[in-house]
């Protein structure tokens, strides 16, 4: 991972060096040992504050949306994923493609911090992480912690089909095998099963301990209203309320409204600080797409149009 | 100070007779989540937890409450207010939770204005604190006068020894619910525990790992508001959502609005707000004092670092270190303050 | 004493409405307990939250001097939600106050001064109170000339055109001045913005206070005028606006630095005004 982070460097510093962009978002070490943090670096001097390793679960495109007006060109660099977030805003015509760079970095995947931040000790400093296949070696100043991915990594990466940027001016290290690590709407299909009082008793529970923070919201890289109808209050469609009537709506109208553009980054089950699994919500209907009308990922390829967005007579018409 | 000893085989006994006799607020875990819930037995109670994913201010500041009813046709109106707060346990707070509503309770018992629903839950309620026997990571509490064995603003404070909670007596509130219920509490000699649990509040104190110095970062935001840190890093990486404050135990902030379904009657309701959100100072006509997340960032970490401090002379922040653990982009206050003292010393 | 119940409105009845612009009124109302309004104790230049059942409540300032008998006037500007269903309301309905929160103009410390006002637009509302304090019979002698210089940006968008033409002018020792941005056939009054009518009027800094409120655009260019005529930053004081939800010093988003506007504003010296975040 060092070398990747090297080449990562190297590519930032050109790039800044010979002023084709004013500004490289990526990765920096973050205040905890198993986590990064966005960092906006606009010098040369500056790119060693970059890194990459398996801490780097951030999706980075959305900060695209906040430098589209900005005079200068924008680096960033991104996974498999959050490339896909990339072609969407492109799609969505947030972001204008002669003003941006796009550095990809093969992704074998990311591990959950704070699984990981419970098995080092608090004091611990990281030195390095290696990829092994089926688990990431994390070396530390207290020693070194082997975490197999099927059991520390992100659900998203489990199910992860991009590993490689599907969009990218440059890429970084060597293209990774597409692995199935699981099926993957296993998790929504289980859901499926259930009844509908116990699908609705599911997500009551979950829906219940929602804070309304908005976090999921304004993570995602698909959210991109310029005035949310959740923050509107002429008129003031939902209350700041939290009750289970309320955060349902908030829940399923988020979910609808990104249906056909979530890029199933999973990067809203990832900031939840309550833990409520709202990439499932996203999921049933990635699946629903995908049974349909046999859609593939949004984002997951250039110029793909949103599967709503887009009619064709072969479509099913189960309603009329 | 006076101190008893229970037993850990009486704790539920006692948590049962709690639950009777009050509404016994306690730590429960829902899934991966631990957070505050009234409980009807000591069967769901969680106590082997560090922090818990929101802090129990809910308690005296629940997220959404009623502050009124009405009834209003244009010509009439009626106004109907809740019934006061029920008598309430909370059990197995932190040390730095305890700490945080001291911090709140000069806002809500301010000077001039008072706030009934706050006061009456506060006064109905006995605080029984659980001290910590792990620190984590974004642990800092130490940094804010604070600790993970310390009494402040509990009225009992429970700390695990062996097979033994000692049990620190701190009001006469404590006192008389101990009273009330002392066939769970031993009379045994409680001189060991508290060396034990002196011992212990030594050994925690030494685990912190995040260090945080706050030698002149107040003197520099008192003298500077224009500072060109807040132009850096942490307003661009912020997403501007409200997780820091929502989990953030000192953060007091609110809206209140009417909640009707479009007939003649209605609630008025109080509910958290979050400086972080734009619309929080948009005014009717348009203007927004805080128009960009550089202005919100800087007040948050402003309110946290040196207002509440000019108004109340009391820090704003108790170093739970919640804001730290939950923020998705890693915006971490013993960073920012670290920065600040170096800004500070090269000025 | 803290008040507890400081978040439960009082009804009160509205008992008039005037029209003074096509989207500001002023509403004259009386507490259905009367005895509210003898506790009340409201000082020119305090703020009451209204509450439109419904809606919420929103922060509007008490138009009306306690001197001038048992009611409260708002005048009010439709800009939102809930000022735009009080506009729809009619003579004998009600509505909800509290109050009355936040300082006052410090009319103590102005006794033995003239008082100069400027007010620009709907901004005449904030500090009508204290015009009509000093022009009292109670208090009328505490005060040297009282001076009202007002601009609209028309004829049409002026308020208080009752109290700027026939009220004040009649009343001893008061210099009204009244200005229009542009020229109208049906004025002949002046025309030309509040800063360059100030400076034409010339008030000098003699024992004088200026109180001015208006849009911040009036503010920022009528300020640099009051220095050059020798006005110190104590000798100036204005009023603020800022969103509000509580007005008790408790929901935390009207705060400049570690003031809070609406109990420790809204009225601030310019000197004070200097000490702080431009964050308003």
């Amino acid at each position: 991972m060092m070398n990747l982070t090297k080449q990562i460097r190297e590519q930032a510093k050109k790039l800044l060096e010979e002023k084709k962009v004013d500004l490289v978002i990526g990765f920096g070490q973050g205040t905890e040992l198993a986590r990064t943090t966005p960092v906006f670096i606009d010098s040369p001097e500056g790119v060693s504050a970059l890194t990459w390793g398996p801490f780097c679960a951030n999706n980075l495109a959305k900060y695209l949306v906040d430098y589209k007006n900005a005079p200068g060109n924008v680096a960033i660099v991104v996974k498999g994923c959050d490339s896909r977030s990339v072609i969407r805003l492109l799609d969505d015509n947030q972001i204008s493609r002669d003003k941006i760079v796009v550095i990809g970095v093969p992704c074998a995947g990311q591990l959950e911090w704070q699984k990981v931040a419970d098995e080092v000790k608090p004091d611990a400093t990281l030195k390095e992480t290696v990829d092994n296949g089926d688990s990431f070696v994390v070396k530390t100043s207290t020693g070194d912690h082997t975490f197999n991915k099927k059991d520390y990594m992100l659900h998203r990466c489990l199910v992860c089909e991009n590993p490689n940027p599907v969009i990218a001016d440059f890429t970084i290290g060597e293209e990774l095998p597409v692995k199935n690590y699981a099926e993957r709407f296993a998790e929504v299909e289980e859901l499926e099963q259930l009844g509908l009082e116990e699908k609705s008793a599911y997500w009551d529970k979950q829906f219940s301990r929602c804070l309304r923070c908005y976090a999921c919201r304004n993570v995602c890289s698909v959210c991109t209203c310029e005035l949310c109808v959740f923050d509107q209050m002429k008129p003031m469609w939902v209350s700041k309320r939290t009750n289970l009537s309320e955060n349902t709506v908030f829940h399923i109208t988020r979910a609808f409204h990104v249906a056909g553009r979530c890029v199933d980054c999973g990067e809203c089950d990832r900031v939840c600080p309550m833990d409520i699994p709202i990439r499932k919500l996203n999921q049933k209907i990635h699946k629903d797409l995908k049974d349909l009308f046999d859609s593939p990922t949004p984002g997951s390829k250039e110029g793909l149009l949103s599967a709503l967005g887009e009619f064709s007579l072969g479509d099913p018409e189960e309603f009329m | 100070m006076k101190a008893k000893i229970v037993n850990k085989g009486q704790l539920s006994g006692l948590l049962d007779k709690l639950a009777k006799d009050y509404d016994l607020v306690a730590p429960v875990k829902e899934e991966t989540i631990t957070l505050f819930k009234k409980i009807s037995s000591a069967q769901d109670a969680f106590l082997d937890y560090t922090n818990s994913d929101v802090s129990p201010k809910g308690c005296f500041l629940p997220q959404s409450e009623k502050i009124f009813s009405y009834t209003y046709t244009g010509d009439s109106l009626e106004i109907v207010k809740p019934e006061s707060a029920k008598k309430t346990v909370l059990f197995g707070a932190r040390p730095c939770d305890i700490k945080a509503i001291t911090t709140l309770d000069p806002v809500f018992e301010g000077e001039k204005f008072g706030d009934e629903f706050y006061s009456s839950k506060r006064e109905n309620t006995v605080i029984i604190g659980l001290s910590c026997s792990k620190v984590l990571s974004t642990c800092f509490c130490y940094a804010f006068g604070g600790g993970p064995c310390d009494g402040t603003g509990s009225d009992l404070l429970f700390t695990e020894i062996g097979d033994k909670y000692y049990v620190e007596i701190n009001t006469d509130k404590g006192q008389a619910l101990v009273d009330a219920n002392s066939q769970f509490f031993s009379s045994e000699s409680t001189d060991q525990l508290a060396k034990d649990k002196e011992e212990l509040a030594k050994k925690l104190a030494g685990e912190f790992v995040k260090k945080v110095d706050l030698t002149g970062v107040k003197e520099l935001l008192d003298s500077d508001f224009e500072l060109a840190y807040w132009d850096e890093d942490p307003y661009k990486k912020c997403i501007g959502c409200g997780t820091c404050t929502y989990v953030c135990p000192t953060c007091h902030c609110f809206d209140i609005f009417d909640f009707t379904t479009g007939d003649i009657t209605g609630d008025r309701i109080r509910c958290w707000d979050s400086c972080m959100y734009p619309e929080y100072t948009l005014m009717a006509g348009g203007h927004n004092p805080r128009p960009t997340r550089k202005e919100r960032i800087r007040n948050r970490f402003m309110h946290k670092l040196k207002y509440h401090l000019d108004r109340y002379n009391m820090v704003g922040c108790v170093g739970c270190g919640r804001c730290i653990r939950k923020c998705p982009v890693n915006i971490d206050i013993t960073k920012i303050i670290n920065d600040l003292k170096e800004v500070a010393q090269n000025a | 004493m803290p008040n507890p119940t400081a978040l439960t409105p009082y009804p009160v009845t509205i008992t008039k409405i005037v029209d003074e612009t096509s989207d500001v009124k002023t509403f004259t109302v009386e507490f259905d307990d009367p005895e509210v309004m003898d506790n009340f104790g409201n000082k020119p230049g305090q703020v009451c939250m209204l509450s439109v059942f419904g809606e919420g409540e929103s922060t509007i300032s008490i138009t009306s001097s306690p001197t001038r008998g048992k009611f409260l006037e708002f005048t009010v500007k439709r800009v939102g939600r809930l000022t735009e269903v009080l506009h729809q309301m009619e003579v004998g309905q009600k509505f909800g106050v509290r109050g009355p929160y936040g300082n006052w103009f410090p009319y103590e410390a102005m006794k033995g001064k003239d008082l100069f006002f400027v007010g620009g637009g709907f901004a005449l509302a904030p500090i009508r109170s204290l015009i009509d304090f000093a022009l009292s019979d109670q208090y009328r002698s505490d005060y040297g000339k009282v001076e009202v210089l007002y601009g609209a940006r028309s004829v049409d968008d002026m308020c208080f055109k009752g109290d700027l033409a026939e009220r004040w002018p009649k009343l001893h020792n008061t210099g009204i001045y009244t200005t229009i941005d542009r020229p109208q056939d049906d004025w002949k009054g002046h025309v030309g913005f509040v800063p360059n009518y100030v400076e034409e009027v010339a008030p000098s800094p003699k024992n004088k206070v200026a109180i001015i409120a208006g849009p911040p655009i009036m503010i920022k260019f009528t300020l640099p005028v009051f220095a050059k005529l020798g006005f110190k930053d104590e000798q100036i004081i204005t009023t603020l606006e800022m969103r509000m939800k509580c007005c008790l010093g408790k929901c935390g988003r009207c705060n400049i630095g570690s003031k809070f506007v609406c109990v420790d504003g809204p009225v601030f010296s310019q000197a004070e005004l200097k000490g702080m975040p431009k964050e308003y």
